[in-house]
């Protein structure tokens, strides 16, 4: 229950483990498809099942995000990490509007653009430890 | 929302940790509800209200009480 104070319940551990878990399949399975499309230049149907392939860990960090807040028993914390999720949402939002309208001229369009999961997760994680701090 | 979990708190020597583990919360919500941060919701209320023997309006007023107007 004590989430704000490092010590964290069996639940939150048990998310944040299968959390990470699931964002370094996300870079593996990210790269693997890219290695795939350099490689082996796949038809069309293979390269849209690897794009599939790579957005499975996506879909499992939702379910687990989902399954956390489901369980979280504790109201306030709950309210801190919907408000962090959607602070995530909106940076997520914003930089990619913004790397979009960006990567339309071709000299910087050669730059590998963020991944919106990547974005995502460091603007939540940010906005969590801001919310932590301010409710310390 | 106004609430007097400080003063009931205070009268049973409790602190916010000892609150907040009977109330099975962290004790940042109990810090949260204290300073008016956080509105808790009916159950917890209503929890917190069993926890000190007393009725949710002698825990919780609101800060201004308009006239509900009954309807024509």
């Amino acid at each position: 229950m004590p989430f704000c104070n490092k010590h964290l319940s069996p639940l939150q551990l048990r998310s944040l483990r299968l959390f990470a878990a699931n964002l370094a399949g996300t870079a593996l399975m990210v790269k693997i498809a890219h290695d795939r499309y350099e490689q082996a230049h796949p038809s069309i149907l293979m390269t849209y099942l690897l794009a599939a392939i790579a957005a499975i860990p996506v879909i499992a960090v939702i379910a687990i995000v989902g399954r956390y807040l489901a369980r979280e028993t504790d109201e306030f914390v709950r309210m801190m990490v919907v408000q962090a999720l959607l602070w995530g949402l909106g940076v997520t939002f914003v930089a990619d509007t913004f790397l979009g309208c960006l990567f339309a001229y071709p000299s910087i369009s050669e730059v590998i653009p963020p991944l919106n999961l990547d974005l995502f997760v460091v603007s939540a994680g940010v906005a969590l430890r801001i919310q932590m701090w301010r409710n310390r | 929302m106004k609430n007097r979990l400080r003063v009931l708190r205070a009268e049973r020597n409790w602190s916010q940790a000892d609150l907040a583990l009977r109330l099975e919360v962290s004790r940042q919500s109990v810090n949260a509800i204290e300073t008016g941060r956080f509105d808790p919701s009916l159950p917890l209320a209503f929890k917190l209200a069993r926890l000190f023997g007393t009725s949710i309006e002698s825990i919780f007023t609101e800060e201004s009480f308009p006239d509900i107007q009954e309807p024509g």
